[in-house]
């Protein structure tokens, strides 16, 4: 499901509101190098958080927070809001909080650690459920019962859009960019990746305008 | 095996260098990419990859797992899951490293802000594709209205709803 309040707040925090808090990183980073974690338990740490993820997106991230920010306090709260809002701009962030903390413990192997160990077990347990779907999916239950779940994930999509257009739509420009991409891809057959590239780089673009006009 | 691993590690990684805006894009790009560019799936495959993936847990990202696993076996879809994040986690590992000098920070940020309602319209046309060329009796359309309803005004994880709804689908057809 996609949670839009905390995805909002991340937003509208100062992305970096750190300046004055350097030295306050800076203890705590030594902190860290001083008491080394091991690869192994970053491993096992991320995957058992993998395991148990289940809801996509914030519903991962705030079990990340829970416990790498509280329970293990391997990462200040602080760093790893910075973590999340770097962790927008590709990819899916629950994997890049993942990687970004990772990387905060143990440096390159901690983050590439962090990362295989969390996707490993999704990856496991998907690899086994496609095998069976390929496998299986003559069976005429299995299809019955896939009948009644397509309509319900389309509902899913209508949702998520619902709700990230409340919360990402701010303005004339913004409603316009969402209809012109709308467009693009239903009348226009467009590929959805050059849509986005267009509208990362018109993005790009305008931001850069309106920064030096300021 | 349908195509080549080098072809599915290439595409894969194309996809992870335009994944913008969370997990929701991928739906579009992926759909675009499978069913119509290459054909490896058909539409009800990719529908029911999606609801696999929201069975499981983990980012909906592993719809790509899904997807290279038929495109080319186990092989593949590791391939695909590996070149997917390839460009995310490495991203996320140069922002580790420059962190604290990072200071242009805001331009990113707003560049993504701005970027975010292109991404709304593209979910939005995933619907209505997807919704489009699948949806075809009046049963189905009182399924998705109650789906919709569900995941619109309660919280109850999306797992549960689909399990749910392959319940119905089983007792209904």
């Amino acid at each position: 499901m996609y949670h839009g309040a905390p995805f909002k707040a991340i937003f509208s925090l100062p992305i970096f509101p750190c300046r004055n808090n350097n030295c306050l990183i800076y203890i705590h980073t030594m902190a860290n190098s001083l008491q080394k974690v091991r690869l192994s338990e970053i491993f096992l740490t991320f995957a058992m958080i993998g395991l148990t993820g289940f809801g996509g997106g914030m519903a991962i991230v705030a079990l990340v927070e829970r416990v790498c920010v509280r329970e293990k306090q391997w990462i200040t709260a602080e760093e790893f809001l910075h973590g999340l809002a770097f962790g927008q701009i590709l990819g899916p962030f629950s994997l890049n909080v993942c990687t970004f903390t990772g990387h905060h413990l143990r440096g390159i192997c901690g983050g590439i650690t962090a990362a295989v160990g969390f996707i490993f077990p999704s990856f496991m347990l998907m690899t086994l459920l496609s095998w069976l779907y390929f496998t299986y999916n003559k069976l005429p239950q299995l299809q019955a019962a896939l009948k009644g779940t397509n309509p319900v994930i389309i509902g899913l999509i209508i949702v998520v859009a619902i709700e990230m257009g409340r919360k990402q739509i701010k303005g004339k420009n913004g409603a316009l960019m969402a209809s012109a991409a709308f467009t693009a891809s239903v009348l226009l057959k467009l590929n959805a990746a050059w849509i986005l590239l267009g509208a990362a780089l018109w993005s790009l673009g305008s931001s850069c305008y309106y920064r030096r006009s300021r | 095996m349908i195509a080549s691993l080098l072809t599915i590690a290439w595409i894969y990684l194309r996809i992870g260098l335009i994944f913008f805006g969370g997990g929701y894009v991928l739906i579009p790009l992926l759909n675009h990419i499978m069913v119509e560019q290459y054909q490896w799936l058909t539409l009800r495959q990719f529908l029911d990859g999606l609801a696999l993936s929201q069975l499981t847990p983990g980012p909906l990202a592993m719809l790509a797992t899904f997807t290279g696993f038929r495109a080319g076996g186990f092989p593949g879809a590791l391939i695909a899951t590996v070149c997917i994040f390839i460009p995310c986690v490495a991203l996320m590992l140069i922002v580790g490293r420059n962190y604290e000098r990072l200071k242009r920070i805001d331009i990113i940020s707003s560049t993504l802000d701005g970027l975010l309602p292109a991404v709304v319209g593209l979910v939005a046309a995933a619907a209505w594709n997807l919704g489009g060329s699948s949806l075809a009796s009046v049963k189905e359309f009182v399924v998705l209205a109650v789906g919709f309803a569900i995941f619109k005004w309660t919280k109850v994880t999306p797992m549960f709803v689909i399990l749910g709804a392959g319940l119905v689908g089983l007792l209904i057809n």
